[in-house]
């Protein structure tokens, strides 16, 4: 166990001034790339040490991790800080001075004053902090616009404290980012009437995310304010208004613009638009020979590229039903095959990945990088196989000395 | 003889089928029994309810006895055998009779009991009442609440003992109940903890909610009015006790630390209308205050909670708490307001809160109240504590924070003697600033006159009271004289030199003449009074004072004149501050001029 002393020695400075308030080391490294964003919400379980070695929190004792905001105050700045640099699923140690924490306040009755903290935490997950609707004038009426809806709208765009976009504009919902309007204004559009006027908080992953957006001079991650006002709209046409003919044209624009998006790397919105597909054909009956080619043609390529989306966005197991539709269609499809067996073995689910991979060799004997991903799955079982036997060792020799006792 | 006729009921409804016992024969089973117990047979009653035989009426007919029961056991002294008889006859009931029925009946008779009886009928009753519940099985939930609801409803008029001598007394037995009735309630609570580890059945869920019913209401009464300190002398303090109990409850069924911090679920899955939910939240606005005092004040359950949350997010989360007890008037309420609140600030670090906490509508209404408290809470003690925590609020914001509160207090307190604190604070905030190497921003330049606009002036002009204002008046010109001396003409770092003919006009002029108008009036008050104590005492009072009753007596010549006189005197000192400022000022003037 990592001591306090390690920690004051070798552990990374993480404090944006730099003063060692705040001292780091990874114990386990976190298993994908990303960190969370602030107002994203947070699931942690740690233990929490004195300088003296005295325990004074433990989430394991309540059996459920600590759930908060992130970089919202809610927290002593220590984990604010310590938190945000986190990747899920990783373990590491802080070293916390008291001006990171609780200052000679300390917290009765468990703090003393100016107490240097000790905390072992582990990063669970993180749910996105999402999109935040506050409504200053209710609009009339009880239709809200649909995806695909025209809209008019004015919009006033600010982060933090300075505005970077005001205008007038009309487009067509969820190809807002055609005219530099994040996704999460199209999602809370959806749910807006006429004539409203609300204000909208967008977590960064529902505004420009990682990209940023250098035009407006808006840095990666950053979290935005939009004063909106939905003039006027159109609803697009339902699924049920359309025919087959009209149907099977309007896939072939959308599944363009899908992958136009997609190349673009904007996930969500190539998400909509494949969507659309999936959500026009995918009941729909009473197809000549014809139109059913077609049809089932889209909704292959849907559910395939649905798939990829979902990989990039890492909704595993959303990527998992896309593959199985897709597989529905035609069972030996090589890319379902081989994108089901990424998603699975993303959720560590390492037989049935490897079974997948298996299955695409099968189809394709020539596709090396299948066979790189079964050693990984081969690998991978090994590597968990190893931590069971370690862990299950440890607990019957356990038993038998208290046993023995 | 009573015991014939029973023996006579009883033959007659062994040879019956249970389907065929008519209303008479419950009737007459009823009165026989009641008779016994009357007629001092209790023994023999009992002889026949263990009487296997009878096991068949008694299930049916049995409730019925409870009343005459009751009544019989505490008419009997303690030692009697009959008394002896009379409860194990009720604990045969308890075994035999219908569920259903005899809750029915038990609860029944604790409705019927008030004022002195209510505990002890309650103390008696709880232990058949359990045994009852129990067998009840899978369908208790409801039961149970409603046996809790009806125990709570007819202890709740009873007043809490308060002072160390009323709770060692427990003169109407409150304390002794309340731990009574936790104890009738745990084998529940367990039921509940241990359903919950296995998968959850609907019922359970039911049985959690009346649970949880019933620990609200205790944090509502007594918890909420009981005194909760530790006591010299008192070994158990029973209240502290109980309140651990209902803590313990809360967090066995998993519902401590939710509860404490409700707002921040989301919504509740189980309710379709967020109107539900605002409704609960009021209803339950006093218990969750007094959970939160009893967590954070005096430390009952601290243990199960997370010790990361940031000072100034806890002081967030029991604002509203705070606000509901501070609008309370008994003692016992708003001393637990006042400690909630001073716990929450001695956790954080002066300047530490930032201004943008004062968006939040609680953090403007609980100084406002606090104000109250100040100026109308007829309790010194309370007075004066919560003077000291509206510096320590003060003290915990950021410079903005602290500008923004001083302007609001300013304009809603209304009261003199607030208004002379508030402008002592911002004397203290400007010296900070003008020795401080960093100065800020809100206690110097543009910003200082604008709050100085505040300050520095009279309410009505020269016809201002000041004798009531003086408190403010002599604050205000303290300040002033302050920033004279402190601020050179050159510097004008506070920028009071360049409002000077502002400050003239609004403020030192009226004085001025308001000083004169109330000197000329006082004096011409003393000179009637005197030659009025030449004249008889005259009867004819204009106006009389009545104060609890009782009609004050009129003044004396002497004290009318005791208080005109002291009112010169203050306005002789005000006079005196108002010169040495108007000198400094001159002082200074001319010594620029000199310079230049």
């Amino acid at each position: 166990e990592v001591q306090a002393a390690a920690l004051a020695e070798h552990g990374e400075d993480i404090t944006p001034a730099r003063d060692r308030g705040v001292l780091k080391i990874i114990k386990r490294p976190g298993s994908e790339d990303e960190s969370p964003m602030i107002g994203d919400k947070v699931y942690v379980h740690y233990k929490g040490k004195l300088a003296n070695g005295k325990k004074f929190d433990s989430s394991r004792d309540r059996n459920e991790p600590f759930v908060f905001s992130l970089g919202k105050g809610q927290v002593i700045k220590a984990w604010d800080i310590g938190v945000a640099t986190m990747k899920k699923g990783e373990i590491c140690y802080l070293l916390c001075k008291p001006e990171y924490a609780y200052g000679s306040a300390g917290s009765a009755p468990k703090i003393p004053s100016n107490a240097t903290l000790f905390f072992e935490a582990s990063e669970d997950l993180f749910e996105d902090g999402g999109i935040i609707r506050r409504i200053k004038r209710k609009g009339e009426g009880y239709s809200n616009p649909n995806e695909g809806a025209t809209v008019e709208i004015r919009l006033e765009g600010f982060c933090g404290s300075t505005r970077f976009d005001c205008r007038d504009v009309k487009f067509v919902v969820g190809e807002g980012e055609d005219h530099d309007i994040p996704i999460g204004i199209d999602k809370a559009l959806e749910k807006m009437q006429r004539g409203e006027h609300c204000i909208l908080y967008l977590g960064p992953r529902y505004g420009f995310g990682e990209g940023g957006k250098p035009k407006y001079g808006i840095q990666p991650n950053a979290e935005l304010v939009y004063e909106v006002t939905l003039k006027s709209f159109e609803k697009a046409k339902e699924s049920w208004e359309m025919d087959t003919k009209e149907k099977l044209e309007q896939a072939a624009i959308v599944k363009e613009k899908g992958t136009m998006y997609f190349k673009e790397g904007k996930y969500l919105q190539a998400v909509i638009q494949y969507g659309k597909i999936v959500s026009w054909l995918e009941m729909e009956y009473g197809l000549s020979e014809k139109e059913s080619k077609a049809s089932d043609s889209f909704l292959l390529a849907a559910f395939l590229n649905l798939a990829m989306c979902y990989l990039k966005l890492r909704e595993y197991t959303k990527a998992v039903e896309c593959c199985d539709k897709a597989l529905g269609l035609d069972q030996d499809n090589e890319k379902g095959l081989y994108r089901r067996g990424e998603a699975r073995l993303l959720m560590n689910e390492f037989e049935l990945a490897k079974c997948d991979f298996q299955k695409v060799l099968e189809v394709n004997p020539q596709n090396k990088a299948a066979k790189s991903q079964i050693s990984v799955c081969q690998k991978k079982t090994k590597e968990h196989n190893e931590r069971d036997r370690r862990i299950y060792a440890n607990m019957f020799t356990k038993f038998a000395e208290r046993d023995a006792k | 003889m009573a015991v014939d006729e029973l023996q006579a009921i009883i033959q007659r409804c062994q040879i019956l089928e249970e389907a065929d016992f008519k209303g008479e024969d419950f009737n007459l089973f009823q009165v026989a029994g009641q008779k016994c117990l009357e007629d001092g047979y209790a023994a023999q009653l009992l002889e026949v309810i263990q009487n296997e035989k009878n096991k068949v009426i008694v299930k049916n007919m049995g409730w019925n006895l409870i009343s005459p029961l009751v009544r019989c056991i505490f008419t009997y002294k303690q030692q009697d055998d009959k008394r002896e008889h009379c409860l194990k006859i009720l604990d045969q009931l308890a075994q035999l009779c219908n569920p259903k029925e005899l809750l029915l009946g038990l609860l029944e008779q604790i409705e019927q009991t008030s004022g002195e009886q209510v505990c002890q009928t309650v103390l008696l009753l709880l232990q058949p009442l359990q045994t009852v519940l129990l067998k009840l099985q899978h369908k208790k939930a409801y039961s149970v609440g409603l046996s809790l609801a009806v125990i709570m409803n007819q202890l709740t008029p009873l007043p809490v003992p308060y002072t160390k001598e009323q709770i060692q007394e427990d003169k109407l037995g409150l304390c002794q109940c309340c731990h009574a009735v936790v104890h009738f309630a745990k084998p529940f609570v367990n039921e509940v903890v241990k359903n919950m580890e296995k998968s959850s059945e609907y019922n359970d869920v039911e049985l959690k909610e009346e649970l949880l019913k019933f620990c609200m209401k205790s944090l509502e009464y007594p918890l909420l009015t009981a005194q909760l300190e530790q006591l010299e002398g008192i070994e158990e303090h029973p209240f502290r006790r109980f309140a651990t109990e209902i803590i313990d409850i809360l967090w066995d069924i998993r519902e401590l630390v939710p509860l404490v911090f409700l707002h921040r679920k989301g919504k509740s899955p189980d309710w379709e209308n967020q109107e539900f939910v605002d409704i609960e939240r009021k209803n339950s606005a006093d218990s969750l205050a007094c959970l939160s005092y009893l967590v954070f004040v005096q430390h009952f359950g601290i243990d199960h909670f997370p010790v990361i949350f940031g000072p100034s997010y806890l002081l967030q989360c029991n604002m509203t708490h705070i606000e509901v007890l501070l609008k309370r008037t008994e003692e016992s309420v708003l001393s637990k307001g006042l400690d909630l609140f001073e716990s929450c600030l001695l956790r954080m670090e002066d300047d530490s809160l930032l201004h943008q906490y004062l968006e939040f509508r609680d953090f403007i209404n609980v100084p406002q109240d606090l104000v109250k408290v100040m100026t109308l809470c007829p309790m010194e003690h309370l007075r004066k504590k919560s003077l000291s925590i509206l510096q320590l609020f003060i003290d915990k914001f950021d410079a903005e924070g602290k500008y923004t509160l001083f302007r609001c207090l300013l304009k809603t307190s209304n009261h003199a003697g607030v208004e002379g604190y508030i402008i002592k604070n911002i004397k203290d905030q400007i010296h900070l600033s003008l020795t401080k190497v960093c100065d800020s921003i809100w206690f110097t330049g543009h910003h200082l006159i604008s709050l100085l606009d505040l300050v520095l002036l009279l309410p009505e002009g020269a016809e201002t009271d000041l004798l009531q204002n003086s408190d403010r008046i002599m604050a205000s010109l303290n300040l002033l004289r302050y920033l004279v001396i402190k601020d050179c003409e050159s510097d004008n770092r506070t920028g009071v030199w360049a409002a000077l003919a502002k400050i003239e006009q609004n403020f030192l002029k009226p004085l001025h003449v308001g000083l004169n108008m109330s000197k000329a009036h006082y004096e011409a008050e003393i000179k009637n009074t005197k030659e009025n104590r030449r004249e008889a005492h005259s009867s004819n009072t204009v106006c009389s004072v009545t104060v609890s009753g009782e009609k004050m007596p009129a003044m004396t010549t002497e004290m009318q004149l005791q208080v005109l006189h002291s009112a010169l005197f203050t306005f002789d000192l005000i006079e005196s501050v108002l010169a040495r400022v108007e000198e400094l000022i001159e002082v200074k003037i001319k010594a620029g001029m000199d310079d230049n």
